[in-house]
């Protein structure tokens, strides 16, 4: 071998095995340092607008799909984000959507998780507020808007209003006007529910969110189930039962459903079918 | 007529060879494979986010042809003493800076054609994969959008073509176009911000005041941005397809012309 050679090829093969050594150790360093810088700045959309130039649209994309992957990699570690972080979530939304106004999954994604896992159904409604201005042909924003309205608020009229709306656009389904109307009933609300959750479930891909709403039909189901009972209860009896037990033991039913946030079915002071889970 | 013609061949012709444009076409081919990974990261909207990543790339691909080779062609012959040649021609000196603008609007077509007939694959396959029912995209649009990106290419040449007529070297023409794309792109947002906040936040007249100057002075690019309409398939009107043209036009004339009457001046060391 050339003696020129030796010693390039001992500082090349000394900085490989240094370089192979140290990457390791740069990206556990990363990782605990993204993991410490949790969520980072919010541009504000007016200087995002400014400077993105005219790749606003992908501009939405990436800010969108940051947020999403952080929220995908606390879910992953099986951690809960925090309300800072719901809030960060939710701004990143209505920067991803001011970008691009008509960008649906911002609108959904924000509005899916808002609503169900952190409980932030105000914002979800925000978000979809803009996104049925915008994407005036979609029917399925006011028909989400409209269970938001119905489900979290008990605002039947307004759930009624937005239903309306939804029948409106095209392509919605047939059974929105009736299910607006019957909204004007109080009594059915766990049935209305459910009818809503089918409804939604049918145009539903996504396994997560799938999952979110099947969850929540089984123990809406299983209400409805104890909510018949009840009624039967008190049609042989003429008078409330006071605990479920007591559904069993006069036969009425042979067991207790389970509820799918593992909680127990109780009797309200009300009267009302309740759950120790709250169902979250 | 003939002249100007032929200077535009050849400046397309030169363009054409250059070996950038080769890296610019694998970034482009890199980038539309990318977008048919990328598009399976999405929810729904998936045919909106392919149409973003292929349309951008299609604009920049043209920007960067633009800005490395387009800035190139006028310096070529400065740098290299060439122009000697040419303007002891036949060729007058208004002729010879308007067949360079024809040429490199012409490398633009080229590049904007080929890309944008390419750009439609990953629209298509993302549409194969997943379409949500909801969701609005139309071909006409789609394809009005990358005329558009060849418009707005058509007059970030005019303005290289004013910044080249009367710079001495092409990396301050380069630098100048740059900025003036920037600042085409922008002024509208900028304008818009100061309209909407004025109750809220106090804003110097003068700045109010540059930024409308700008606002007429530089090219308004982003009014030939039509990615969004493309992305979701909303209908553009016709008036503002005749508008913007025209307004394509007579700003192009004027950058074009003002370059002639600064080129003619000029002298050649």
């Amino acid at each position: 071998m050339q003696r020129s050679l030796i010693i390039p090829i001992f500082a090349i093969s000394l900085a490989l095995i240094g370089s192979a050594f140290t990457i390791d150790k740069v990206s556990s360093e990363r990782t605990e340092l993204r993991q410490k810088e949790g969520v980072g700045l919010i541009m504000p959309s007016a200087v995002a607008q400014i400077i993105a130039l005219e790749f606003k649209g992908l501009f939405a994309d990436i800010v969108f799909s940051r947020a999403m992957t952080y929220y995908g990699g606390k879910l992953i570690r099986k951690e809960e984000p925090t309300d800072e972080e719901w809030n960060w979530i939710y701004r990143n939304m209505d920067v991803a959507t001011d970008l691009d106004h008509y960008f649906l999954d911002p609108y959904y994604f924000g509005a899916m998780n808002l609503a169900w896992g952190a409980n932030k159904v105000r914002e979800a409604n925000a978000l979809l507020e803009k996104a049925s201005q915008y994407r005036d042909w979609d029917w399925t924003i006011p028909f989400y808007l409209g269970f938001n309205h119905f489900y979290f608020f008990q605002d039947n009229e307004r759930a009624a209003f937005y239903l309306m709306k939804a029948a409106k656009r095209p392509g919605s389904i047939n059974l929105l006007p009736t299910l607006a109307a019957r909204l004007s009933y109080q009594g059915k609300k766990t049935e209305n529910a459910i009818i809503f959750l089918q409804e939604m479930l049918k145009k539903t891909e996504d396994k997560n969110v799938r999952w979110i709403y099947e969850r929540r039909l089984t123990a809406l189901k299983a209400i409805l189930f104890l909510e018949r009972a009840m009624a039967a209860y008190h049609e042989r009896f003429k008078k409330q039962p006071e605990k479920l037990d007591e559904l069993i033991a006069k036969g009425v039913i042979s067991e207790l459903p389970q509820d799918p946030y593992g909680g127990e079915f109780y009797i309200d002071k009300d009267g009302s079918i309740k759950t120790t889970s709250e169902m979250r | 007529m003939t002249a100007v013609w032929s200077v535009a061949l050849i400046t397309f012709k030169e363009g054409i060879k250059n070996r950038i444009i080769f890296g610019i076409f694998i970034i482009a081919l890199l980038l539309f494979a990318a977008t048919t990974i990328l598009t399976t990261l999405f929810m729904r909207d998936i045919v909106k986010v392919a149409v973003d990543l292929s349309l951008s790339t299609v604009s920049f691909a043209g920007l960067l042809t633009l800005l490395f080779i387009g800035v190139n062609l006028f310096g070529k012959d400065l740098d290299k003493r060439t122009i000697y040649m040419v303007i002891s021609r036949p060729v007058s000196r208004s002729q010879y800076l308007i067949g360079k603008f024809l040429g490199i609007v012409l490398l633009s077509f080229v590049v904007v054609a080929f890309l944008g007939i390419l750009s439609a694959i990953p629209v298509i396959l993302s549409k194969r994969f997943y379409y949500y029912p909801e969701a609005r995209f139309d071909w006409w649009i789609y394809f009005i959008a990358v005329i558009y990106i060849f418009i707005k290419l058509a007059i970030v040449s005019a303005i290289i073509t004013l910044f080249a007529s009367f710079t001495s070297n092409s990396f301050i023409a380069l630098v100048l176009s740059l900025v003036a794309y920037i600042i085409g792109q922008s002024t509208e947002s900028v304008r818009g911000l100061l309209a909407s906040q004025v109750e809220k936040i106090d804003v110097s007249p003068i700045l109010s005041y540059m930024v409308e100057i700008a606002y007429y002075v530089f090219p308004n690019i982003s009014a030939f941005d039509l990615k969004t309409q493309a992305a979701h398939g909303l209908s553009i009107n016709p008036s503002y397809i005749i508008w913007t043209a025209l307004y394509a036009i007579f700003y192009m004339t004027i950058a074009v012309v003002i370059g002639t009457l600064a080129f003619k001046r000029r002298e050649f060391p």
